[in-house]
């Protein structure tokens, strides 16, 4: 007899939010088709010029994904440096640069214009040396544990991969700004490399990255739910796709990358309520929450996967713009 | 429900406590006193309940007796030392020898569940050598269990209870992974590891039976740390709400605060029920099977309190070993204090371990060891003040606002077998007017060999941390075994390999009473995998036509 599953109202909401998943999955394909249709239609139209509107379009996309991944970031590290007791006054320091970072993201967000800002570029610029610095000061924190870097220090010290978030935040807006910084009538370039390949290939390496880290995680808590596979599972594959739009033919449409991509953003959404879930099945639930917010999965977390989908539809859209 | 209330049986009603919900039940099906089931378990611990499980999980019909009440954790387990001794087996008992036995905290549980309610959890495998000690290592006795089948069971057990372990343990032969990862080690379990490390010894995270996730009801650890007086979230994965309840979904009867006190043996010398105190009154359930899994005190008390004209000396007891060889662990400890806080009750008590001396064999004594770390509660760690370090009054209030800056470290240490160490009925009844058990314990030299290289070794490692004001606790000992030895042949063991009686073959004998040798490990994890391969082998037998 199995005695592995849960029962009763637990039970209820896993099957909800399993079938609210797939049924979003399956929707964020619905339609590809046609707008593929529509992309090489206005690629045919526009040979050999990229149309600048794309360009602050896929600009504003990429302060969305930073945005998002900054939030994600700011309540993530509020609720475990909180849960740490802020016992190093640095532990505030990812707080101030995701809030900034969140907030210029949301000013280039209602930004039209063709120009970069520097305040932006200075944020986003701090977030990066930020997120930096914090891996720097999580492989110390690691490294200094009896046990090193064995998995029991990975599993519960400092997580190696989650500073790294913020500095996606801050990669993803400093190539907002290359992108939105472009001549009229030329095609968005990044230190001379093409927008959507420079885009989608940090887009691929920072969803393997966070795919590393959820992967961790979960096995640390056993994947006892099958659907703690899923961030493992689709959003390597919207990875693999991103990168072969990165490095592959440009000017054509990339449906099925699109797909994944969406599908992975929604995987980021239910995320959260999969661990809503989980805290509710810790001891004492969500009457509880005040302990099990902090014990239990980290709900900020999974948006992560949505801030980096949207960065890789935002080169997709780019690349689909691009001469060949 | 507390201690100090009268407390009624739960399950007459066709249904029982369903532990995971406050106030629900779940439908257990009623036998009656005259139908003749195929199997009586008595006990309901770590050997009586995974075997109630698989053996109604496999078709026969069981009714499991325990002598305890069956509990609701969410509802009744107290965050308070004192109410919770209301697990343990408390009843009268006599103890003499060079070296009288403590009864009825640790080494004692009255619950359904037995003293995995309130056991810490400790979820080790033997090495593989213990099982043939005598020829391998020159002591003891050999096991007739082949240490590869165990191994198969040991994984069994540990997916069964979702052991929570390391990726990688480091000591024995390869080993599945642990089905839940390891706990977070506190900060008592970081001082073990950073001693060992300091000695040039291995360490792990304790394999341990509470979950480190969630696992199907049961909540992940919340490291209250009261796992030694009963886990009040179902987090640890005791009997009570692991097997019992696979027994009760699969058709089997649990019959709690029920007190087994003679077995019956017919005319051609066959068991055929057992007599039992429930609810004021005594009376009788008829079986064609029964399997006693009361540990190593209870067990050799029924056989020998059930001894008939054909059988004088008590059942299964032709050998004379009945009651014999009863072992306990060496449970001594060194304790200390930190300049920093530790809070050593944080979580489980024992969250790290090493098991180095019982892989190393450069020693002069026979045996072997492991150490973990420590977190008494407070009521606890005031006995041990008063009892080893002789505190009173001022001075003992002073050291106990230390609390949060001790540390210890506490050995599992294998003490040999010994004919003269022994349970015996005394002249004396108890509240059911059966004899009370009479227990002889002395230690022998080679215990005490190896108790001092324990404390020895112990001792140094907290001096490498920086421990102040160490002091050593000499005298403890828990788990216990032996009692009903399984062996090759009927003169020198009380049960087969398959835990049956050389004299009656409907007797079976299920817990750690068979242990011919008791290792260096808790033992909760081998006595489930010997009653999960009994279930098996009771069924092969009756396939066969020979049960």
């Amino acid at each position: 007899m199995d005695t592995r599953s849960p029962t009763g109202p637990v039970a209820v909401a896993l099957a909800a939010a399993g079938g609210m998943t797939v049924l979003g999955m399956a929707l964020s394909g619905a339609g590809l088709r046609r707008s593929g249709r529509r992309v090489a239609a206005r690629a045919n139209a526009v040979v050999g010029a990229a149309d600048r509107r794309t360009a602050v379009t896929a600009a504003r996309r990429l302060n969305r994904a930073s945005g998002t991944l900054a939030a994600s970031v700011l309540f993530d590290s509020a609720v475990e440096h909180y849960r740490g007791g802020f016992h190093n006054k640095a532990m505030y320091t990812p707080l101030v640069a995701a809030t900034l970072s969140l907030l210029v993201s949301a000013h280039g967000h209602r930004d039209r214009g063709h120009d970069a800002e520097l305040a932006r570029d200075l944020v986003y610029a701090g977030a990066g040396l930020a997120g930096l610095l914090g891996t720097g000061f999580h492989v110390f924190n690691v490294g200094k544990k009896p046990g090193g870097f064995g998995w029991q220090n990975l599993f519960y010290s400092a997580p190696l991969g989650a500073p790294a978030a913020l500095c996606l935040s801050g990669l993803l807006g400093w190539l907002s700004e290359r992108v939105r910084d472009n001549a009229p009538d030329t095609a968005p370039l990044v230190l001379g490399i093409p927008a959507g390949r420079v885009v989608g290939a940090a887009t691929a390496a920072g969803i393997i990255g966070t795919v590393a880290e959820a992967g961790l995680l979960h096995l640390r808590g056993q994947f006892h739910d099958p659907f703690m596979l899923l961030p493992v599972t689709v959003p390597p594959v919207a990875a693999g796709f991103c990168a072969a739009a990165a490095f592959g033919g440009a000017g054509r449409p990339r449906p099925l990358a699109r797909w994944m991509l969406r599908a992975s953003a929604v995987i980021g959404l239910s995320g959260s309520a999969f661990h809503a879930i989980g805290v509710a099945r810790s001891m004492g639930g969500w009457r509880n929450w005040r302990q099990n917010l902090l014990d239990g999965p980290p709900l900020p977390a999974p948006p992560a996967f949505t801030g980096l989908a949207l960065a890789g539809l935002a080169a997709l859209s780019l690349l689909e713009d691009q001469p060949e | 429900m507390y201690a100090d209330e009268p407390m009624r049986p739960r399950t007459m009603q066709g249904r029982a406590p369903d532990v995971f919900t406050r106030g629900g039940w779940i439908p257990m099906q009623l036998r009656s006193d005259g139908e003749e089931v195929d199997f009586v378990v008595i006990g309901t611990g770590a050997g009586g309940g995974p075997l109630t499980a698989r053996l109604a999980e496999k078709g026969f019909s069981v009714v499991a007796f325990d002598a305890g009440p069956y509990f609701r954790p969410l509802e009744e387990f107290a965050s308070d030392e004192a109410s919770q001794s209301k697990l343990f087996w408390t009843d009268e008992r006599i103890v003499d020898g060079a070296n009288p036995l403590k009864m009825g905290a640790n080494n004692s549980g009255k619950a359904v569940g037995g003293s995995t309610v309130h056991f810490a959890m400790v979820s080790l495998r033997f090495r593989p050598e213990w099982f043939r000690s005598r020829t391998l290592l020159g002591y003891g006795a050999d096991w007739p269990l082949d240490w590869r089948e165990m191994w198969t069971y040991y994984a069994q057990a540990e997916q069964d209870l979702s052991i929570s372990g390391p990726l990688s343990y480091p000591w024995g032969p390869k080993r599945p992974r642990y089905p839940y990862r390891a706990h977070e080690v506190n900060a008592a379990g970081l001082l073990l590891a950073k001693g060992a490390e300091a000695m040039g010894y291995r360490w792990s995270p304790t394999p341990l039976a509470t979950v480190s996730a969630p696992r199907g009801n049961s909540p992940p650890c919340v490291y209250r740390g009261f796992c030694r007086v009963g886990c009040s979230t179902n987090a640890k994965q005791s009997q009570l709400v692991t097997y019992i309840p696979r027994a009760v979904r699969a058709g089997a009867e649990i019959r709690d605060l029920a007190m087994v006190g003679r077995i019956e043996v017919d005319a051609t010398g066959r068991a055929t029920g057992v007599h039992y105190h429930r609810d004021g009154v005594w009376r009788f359930q008829r079986a064609r099977n029964v399997v006693v899994a009361g540990y190593a005190i209870e067990t050799p008390r029924l056989l020998l309190n059930s001894a008939t004209d054909r059988f004088p000396d008590g059942l299964a007891n032709s050998s004379g070993l009945v009651g014999r060889y009863l072992m306990t662990q060496s449970n001594q400890a060194v304790w200390g204090e930190m300049e920093e806080e530790v809070r050593w009750n944080k979580g489980p008590p024992s969250l790290a371990l090493t098991e180095h001396w019982n892989y190393d064999d450069r020693k002069d004594f026979f045996g072997g060891y492991c150490w973990m770390g420590q977190g008494p509660l407070p009521i606890e760690w005031s006995s041990v003040l008063t009892g080893a370090r002789g505190l009173w009054g001022e001075a003992l209030r002073r050291q106990m606002e230390n609390y949060n800056h001790q540390i210890g470290l506490k050995m599992v240490g294998e003490m040999l077998p010994h004919l003269d160490n022994r349970v015996t009925l005394s002249e004396e009844h108890d509240q059911y007017g059966l004899p009370i058990p009479r227990i002889t314990y002395s230690w022998t030299d080679n215990d005490k060999a190896l108790i001092d290289h324990g404390l020895a070794q112990m001792r140094t490692s907290l001096e490498l941390v920086g421990a102040r004001n160490i002091f050593l606790q000499k005298d403890d000992t828990n788990h216990l075994a032996g009692t009903a030895r399984m062996g090759f042949s009927r003169e020198t063991s009380v049960v087969d390999a398959d835990c049956r009686s050389w004299d009656i073959p409907n007797l079976f004998v299920c817990d750690g009473s068979v242990f011919p040798t008791t290792g260096g490990v808790n033992p909760h994890l081998t006595i489930t995998a010997i009653a999960l391969r009994t279930a098996d082998r009771i069924e092969a037998l009756a396939k066969r036509g020979e049960l």
